[in-house]
């Protein structure tokens, strides 16, 4: 399945339940780099998580997938770099640094937890490589025995015998080893058994419900030039086996490397650091642009000194007398196109030329090879003849997979392979005869994104590079791990493409869709009529019936043609109030609430800041001497205070007319707080026939206890209530009503003054701007590390900023007065909101 | 001297004969007893045109190059937008004498009404007698001479340029000061009296922007925004995104301003469904061959209407809020697409124009940009009333992101926090705009369509105003439009969303039996082929792609777009960042974009049985929600789910 499709297919509900993964997740995709992973590491969760410094999670995260972590954080061929969108922008997040730099803080102390044993079939695996013990891996996970049977001396395949210590030293690959082992006590590796030579295929078969063929691509291939059969000719993978065996033979001064490839690279590295190695040459028949070594690789060995010689072809091995050699060549040109649609080099007649040296390695690429299986008739050419659809041989009880199946790849890949086997083995031998075909899952840890605000600034920072270093010979590695500050920049650099950002309408997904629309052939009719499929799936309904009536779902209609719109950024706006026909006046129309109980710091600094805000508070006892106050009087509690701006009775569920409807001086005002329908009717009848200032009405039920709005959304409909009952009386300008319940913004307030309210209390978002964090869901604690002074700022600034948005609300809708903002200035986003407000839906008019 | 009698001809034929007069280097002769409007607008060669009597309306305006004189009095609107030239009135001017000039002298012997030099970018206005109230308001540049009385609130929220003042200040405007004159600033003064013989010996007083307004201590914490699915009706009410807003604020005092369009789930387009199934069968192997796309706008009226292969738009975008290699590949992505692609804000680059097969030219109050040369060679015009991510307001373009450059073809200071006016100096009621498309058209010579573009909201009574006022398309701006920098309240909590828009419109033209006089293009939260048909099902004539076209050319939502510091170079003009971009790749990915929005409107109208897109109707749709059903007035069937043609298709 290619990238795209993928993409667009990916449908969780159709796979099994060993490749669950989070496809179905509406707030998730797969990232690039986490499709381009042939094992599927959820690299921007561990991204994320190296971010916020949670490297034990980082560690899960990359290891999840992946046995030889601490390997590919040195080596690996991170195909997901390339595949990374910063790439095209300002470089690739460099994934594989970041796992390396997980791996070197926990990958040598981790103890994972074993997986027990718990089935009684086993599974013999040929080959100790990357795609065996990765099939291993997951068989022994899935609770099989397995036994691995490994014709060197060591597990690891070309982990261990293909890749020099500077760039992978010995201890990084005991780690993985180690974890391995642990982590898999139903595995046993047989080393020193190989194929053919010390036990058949019969014999595996005899012991083992299945067996897997993970034999690899071990021996070099010959050049197949004249004088090649010289010893000193060499090829490129048997160099390196004995380097890594740990050899170092004493060199000629010059020596010469054939081959593009990652092998060549390696060995012309290797050659370099060896005793006696003065110069070494890279001769390779196409030209820099087609070279297929990694970027990273071939960077590092020009860095080291390596000549590199292109477009240029081997056709003669030369012995000389004088202990050294020649290598005739001839240049090349680009031709045709291949069937790959690389050029094929062509050669230029009269070109040839020659190098002289001491050795000649050839890295001309490999070959599998296994005498029992060619006898059986196993084998199609240098491969075991394998289906990639079941990875089956022809044989029903033997699987094959990596290099050894599919040719010479890389260690992620084979590692996949091993994945891939894995899965259909397990099938097999639940009797499971057509498994829905293999997909490596996605999976995510939805993780939030790194907080970092220059995350758009820093430049991509490559580790310290060392090349061959101070004393070659003994192959000290060639670059630093990063610290844990380059670390954090290069993950805060992570677009985080599998994630959503603040925005419903271009979700991750629809962003996605649209990315791979920007992507597709508008030929491929296939394809389109899949996006189109996917497209036209509808999103869940934002509004099922559970949703409550909210301030979010109510908006402003602004002036346009009909109205003039004033200027919000520089015309005026009043917002100045008065309540109770002028008995008090306020700058702006907001109250504080909810500070009874709080610390004497809090409430000094909350004081200073309301006193700065000009707004008045509501509560049983006063907050500060400059800040006007509407006492709360509960029956039977604290006594009318004549210190009090205003008086306000709190009315319970049922309503009792209030013992003492005396104003304690002229300009006190009377009130009512109501927060239940049951008692509105009557105490607005009370108030009207009793000539009270205010109605305080609670859209959370319990007013006078400190931070009722904790309770989440207010009730919208006691407000609806409250102004149909004055409407209904046609004495609606005889009461100010100020709301209480669920404003968080100057945009809340206006929105409660629209719909009919004189002015409105901030209580939880005055808390929340001091300092108060909520715990548990329902408790709110002041974090004791603000000074007074700087709650008092807080404060001040969030009415500031209350304020100019309400009066912002008020200019776009066309008013020059907040107060004359009007029902009519609003409509409902939702038929809930609509019926709690009694307004329309937004296009329904 | 060529001699037009405005009692004989008509202004439109006057003004024809004025620009051929002028094409030949004839001076001009106008009598005109009747005070006529838009005299010699869109005039660009240097011939002088001499009013016998009165001008009405504009006289002068969108010109270049030309001196106009007039005998007496001229109304409001003289020399607008005049790039190079002169006009001498003898008499009195009326309100916005001298707006948004860019270069011209503009010299009233007389009084001047109000708000003379309103969002004037360059050149000298000289009053010889009173100034009326707010004189300066919101100039951006240049210089304003008044001898007499200064009127009130001299130099109102003026931004840049100055004011030179011979007689008493009555009061000076919010945000402006006054400084000391320079001895070569009055020494040019005098000069310049000299050149229009005015004799005045006083001396002056200087009147320049104090800097005060507009301008922040503190400025907002960047973060990363918060996944919309935490906050906003779908979790705690006290969620995380409140938190943060409340903590921003508190530490700044003010809105909060972000980049991108609305954050919440609204009612959308996705939650209504097609009736029929689509289904592999009925879309066939090419269907974009077999259904016609081709869709004309704008010539109802008879200007030369823009042809679009299929019934899509790029929606306005500005060049300042997008890099230049942004807008050059969207502009190269609409040529190749054979679509409409619209300057948005701020003017016409080369590039764009070039790129661009047909381009709508944006008029904004500020007037940034917006000259004769350009409109000419524009393919439309746009008169912008507001917008849907942010009605109410001008453009809003960070200090960060005026450049040299940007602030040169804007004609404003470079490194200002810009903040465009949100209304027209000349249009405060649907009467001025009837006016005002009639100035564009004569400067234009009735060739151009001319729109309006409106953020939805009281979409039923604006929509009635927009097609008696003559316009020949609408631009219906749903709530879900994206911008670069807006208050983040305003455009979560203003205007309504785009299908609410529609639906108020066909209701309100219906009701007035007038939809056949206008066409609308639907604009806001359109993403796909599938938004695309639904939009043009229930009445749109075309919708329009903003968002969507920048993702598929790499945006990746990061909703930092008034940060300027996009990180792929989009909406930035940090040269660093925007070095990031390859306009040629991405114009590639645009275009490839639209092609396969091309596809999806093809095959779903070629599944629903039609043969063109103009056969689409509200009988293709039903409702998949209650709000949707309520809102369209659709048959509301929740269970209608579409078939998987993920199967079909193999």
């Amino acid at each position: 399945m290619t990238m795209e499709t993928a993409r667009i297919g990916a449908d969780a509900n159709l796979m099994p339940k060993e490749l669950a993964d989070d496809t179905s997740d509406k707030h998730y995709v797969a990232a690039p780099c986490q499709i381009a992973c042939p094992v599927g590491t959820d690299a921007p969760s561990y991204i994320g998580y190296i971010w916020a410094g949670k490297f034990e999670e980082a560690f899960e995260a990359i290891t999840a997938t992946n046995p030889f972590s601490s390997i590919c954080g040195r080596v690996c061929d991170a195909p997901c770099e390339p595949a990374c969108r910063r790439e095209a922008s300002d470089g690739a997040i460099q994934i594989r640094n970041l796992k390396r730099f997980v791996m070197d803080r926990l990958g040598a102390t981790w103890s994972p937890k074993p997986a027990a044993q718990t089935r009684e079939q086993s599974i013999g695996i040929v080959g100790a490589g990357p795609a065996g013990l990765v099939a291993a891996h997951d068989l022994a996970v899935a609770g099989f025995k397995v036994d691995v049977y490994e014709m060197t001396d060591k597990p690891g395949g070309m982990m261990i015998w293909g890749i020099p210590a500077f760039r992978l030293p010995q201890n990084i690959i005991g780690e993985d080893m180690e974890r391995l082992q642990k982590r898999c006590p139903g595995l046993t590796i047989h080393t020193n058994t190989a194929l053919g030579r010390d036990v058949s295929l019969e014999e595996l078969k005899r012991r083992h419900e299945a067996v897997v063929l993970t034999i690899g691509s071990w021996w070099g291939k010959k050049m197949g030039i004249p004088g090649e059969d010289d010893p000193r000719v060499v090829d490129g993978v048997e160099f390196l086996r004995r380097i890594n065996g740990g050899e170092r033979p004493q060199m000629p001064k010059e020596v010469v490397v054939i081959g593009g490839g990652d092998v060549a690279m390696d060995a012309c590295r290797a050659a370099l650091r060896l005793p006696g190695c003065e110069k070494v040459k890279v001769i390779y028949r196409r030209g820099p642009d087609e070279i297929p070594a990694r970027k990273i690789e071939l960077q590092g060995a020009i860095e080291e000194g390596i000549a590199f010689i292109y477009n240029t072809q081997q056709v003669a091995v030369i012995p000389q007398g004088d202990d050294s050699l020649l290598l005739r060549c001839v240049k090349t040109g680009a031709g045709e196109p291949d069937a790959d649609g690389r050029r094929r080099p062509i050669v230029l007649e009269g070109s040839e030329h020659d190098h002289a040296c001491g050795m000649v390695i050839a890295a001309v690429g490999q070959y599998g090879a296994n005498e029992d299986l060619e006898g059986r008739g196993m084998m199609a050419g240098d491969r075991v003849a394998t289906e990639w659809e079941g990875m089956r041989t022809s044989d029903p009880q033997v699987f094959a997979a990596g290099d050894g199946a599919f040719g010479g790849s890389t260690i992620v890949m084979a590692m996949s392979h091993g994945q891939r086997v894995a899965y259909y083995v397990k099938a097999f031998l639940e009797g499971n005869d057509r498994p829905v075909p293999y997909r490596t899952p996605w999976r995510t840890r939805r993780v939030p994104v790194a907080q970092d605000t220059r995350w758009e600034q820093i430049p991509l920072h490559h580790p310290d590079f060392h090349g061959v270093g101070e004393n070659p010979v003994e192959f000290p590695e060639i670059e630093s791990t990063y610290t844990w500050d380059e670390a954090r920049d290069e993950a805060a650099r992570c677009y985080r493409c599998d994630a959503e950002t603040g925005s419903s309408d271009y979700s991750v997904q629809n962003r996605e869709d649209i990315f791979l629309m920007a992507r597709m052939q508008k030929t491929d009719v296939a394809r389109q009529a899949r996006m189109l499929a996917k497209r036209l799936r509808p999103r869940e309904n934002p509004f099922p019936e559970v949703r409550p009536a909210t301030l979010d779902d109510l908006v402003f209609l602004p002036a346009n043609l009909s109205r003039l719109v004033i200027d919000p950024y520089r015309e005026a706006c009043a917002i100045n109030t008065d309540l109770g026909m002028g008995r008090m006046e306020l700058e702006q129309p907001f109250f504080a609430a909810g500070f009874d109980n709080a610390a004497a710091d809090v409430k000094a600094g909350v004081a200073a800041g309301l006193s700065h805000g000009a707004a008045g508070y509501i509560g049983l006892q006063p907050l500060g001497k400059d800040v006007p106050w509407l006492q709360l009087v509960i029956p039977g509690q604290i006594a009318p205070s004549a210190d009090a701006a205003g008086l306000i009775h709190v009315v319970g569920p049922r309503f009792a007319a209030p013992a003492n409807l005396e104003r304690l001086h002229e300009d006190q005002l009377l009130g009512l707080s109501v927060a239940h329908h049951e008692a509105l009717e009557e105490a607005i009848v009370f108030g009207l026939e009793n000539k009270f200032d205010v109605l305080l009405l609670g859209g959370n039920a319990t007013v006078g206890t400190d931070w009722p709005e904790l309770a989440g959304a207010p009730d919208l409909s006691m407000l609806r209530d409250a102004i149909t009952i004055l409407r209904r009386l046609n004495r609606e300008e005889e009461i100010d009503i100020i709301w209480y319940g669920g404003v968080r913004s100057g945009t809340d307030a206006a929105k409660a003054i629209a719909l009919g309210s004189k002015a409105a209390v901030f209580g939880m978002t005055l808390a929340l701007a001091a300092g108060g964090e909520i715990q548990n869901g329902h408790e709110l604690l002041f974090a004791p590390d603000r000074s007074e002074e700087e709650r008092a700022e807080a404060v001040a600034n969030i009415l500031k900023a209350a304020a100019g948005e309400a009066s912002m609300m008020a200019r776009c809708t066309g008013k020059t007065n907040l107060h004359n903002l009007e029902p009519e200035d609003i409509r409902a986003l939702t038929r809930a909101t609509a019926a709690a407000t009694g307004l329309p839906l937004a296009g329904t008019t | 001297m060529v001699t037009i009698d405005l009692s004989q001809v008509s202004v439109r034929e006057g003004n024809e004969q004025i620009r051929a007069a002028g094409a030949e280097g004839h001076d001009i002769e106008v009598l005109n007893p009747d005070a006529r409007h838009h005299i010699g607008v869109g005039l660009i060669h240097p011939v002088t045109v001499t009013v016998r009597g009165s001008a009405g309306y504009f006289l002068g305006g969108l010109s270049d190059k030309a001196n106009f004189v007039v005998e007496r009095n001229v109304g409001w609107g003289l020399g607008d937008n005049m790039y190079n030239g002169s006009v001498v009135v003898g008499g009195n001017a009326g309100a916005i004498a001298g707006v948004a000039i860019r270069g011209a002298e503009i010299v009233v012997k007389g009084n001047v009404g109000s708000r003379a030099g309103q969002v004037m970018k360059k050149g000298t206005l000289l009053c010889a007698g009173n100034a009326n109230f707010m004189a300066g308001y919101m100039m951006y540049g240049g210089r304003i001479i008044i001898l007499g009385d200064s009127g009130e609130r001299l130099g109102e929220d003026m931004s840049g340029g100055e004011i030179f003042l011979g007689g008493p200040l009555n009061s000076l405007g919010s945000d402006a000061t006054l400084t000391d004159a320079e001895q070569a600033e009055i020494d040019d003064i005098r000069a310049f009296l000299d050149r229009y013989e005015i004799p005045f010996k006083g001396s002056f007083q200087k009147v320049v922007n104090a800097g005060k307004k507009l301008r922040y201590g503190t400025s907002e914490t960047p973060v990363r925004s918060i996944p919309y699915f935490t906050f906003s009706g779908q979790s705690d009410y006290w969620n995380q995104k409140v938190q943060e807003d409340v903590y921003i604020k508190s530490q700044i005092g003010r809105y909060r301003v972000r980049g991108y369009g609305g954050a919440r789930a609204v009612p959308h387009l996705t939650d209504i469904a097609f009736r029929k199934d689509i289904t592999a069968a009925s879309i066939g192997d090419n269907p974009v061959d077999d259904v016609e796309m081709k869709t004309l706008i704008g010539g109802i009226n008879g200007a030369k209407p823009l042809t679009l292969t299929m019934p899509v738009m790029i929606a306005p975008m500005s060049y300042g809020a997008l890099s230049r290699s942004a807008k050059q590949a969207i502009a190269i992505a609409s040529g190749m697409a054979g679509i409409a692609e619209n300057t948005g804000e701020g003017g016409m680059s080369d590039a764009q124009r070039d790129a661009a097969k047909q381009l709508i030219f944006q008029m904004l109050g500020g007037r940034l940009g917006w000259n004769i040369h350009d409109m000419n060679r524009a393919d439309g015009l746009e008169i912008y009333i507001s917008q849907g991510a942010k009605p109410g307001f001008g453009g809003q373009l960070m200090a960060k992101k005026v450049t040299k450059e940007l602030a040169e073809i804007r004609g404003i200071p470079a490194g200002i926090d810009l903040r465009s006016p949100s209304r027209h100096p000349d249009i405060l009621g649907a009467d001025d705009l009837v006016i005002k498309i009639e100035e564009l058209r004569e400067a234009t010579g009735y060739r151009l369509p001319v729109s309006v573009k409106l953020g939805a909201g009281r979409i039923r009574d604006d929509i009635k105003i927009a097609v008696k006022d003559g316009f020949d398309f609408v631009e219906l701006d749903g709530m879900q439009g994206s911008t670069g920098a807006g208050g983040a309240e305003v455009m979560e909590y203003v205007g309504i969303p785009t299908l609410s828009a529609i639906c108020e419109a066909e209701r309100a033209l219906a009701s007035i039996g007038r939809r056949q006089d206008i066409e609308i293009v639907l604009m806001g939260g359109i993403r796909d082929g599938v938004d695309a048909v639904k939009g043009l099902a229930l009445g749109a004539d075309a919708i329009a792609l903003g968002t969507s076209a920048i993702i598929a050319g790499g945006c990746i939502a990061c909703m930092q777009c008034h940060v300027g510091q996009c990180v792929t170079g989009i909406a930035t003009q940090d040269p660093e960042h925007e070095k990031r971009y390859k306009a040629k790749v991405e114009a590639q990915h645009i275009y490839t974009f639209l092609e396969s929005v091309r596809w999806q409107i093809a095959a779903i109208t070629k599944a629903l049985g039609h043969k063109d897109v103009k056969q689409l109707s509200r009988d293709d749709l039903v409702a998949l929600t209650p709000e949707a059903a309520e809102i369209t007035g659709l048959p509301y069937e929740p269970d209608r789910r579409n078939v998987d043609l993920f199967q079909a298709a193999g």
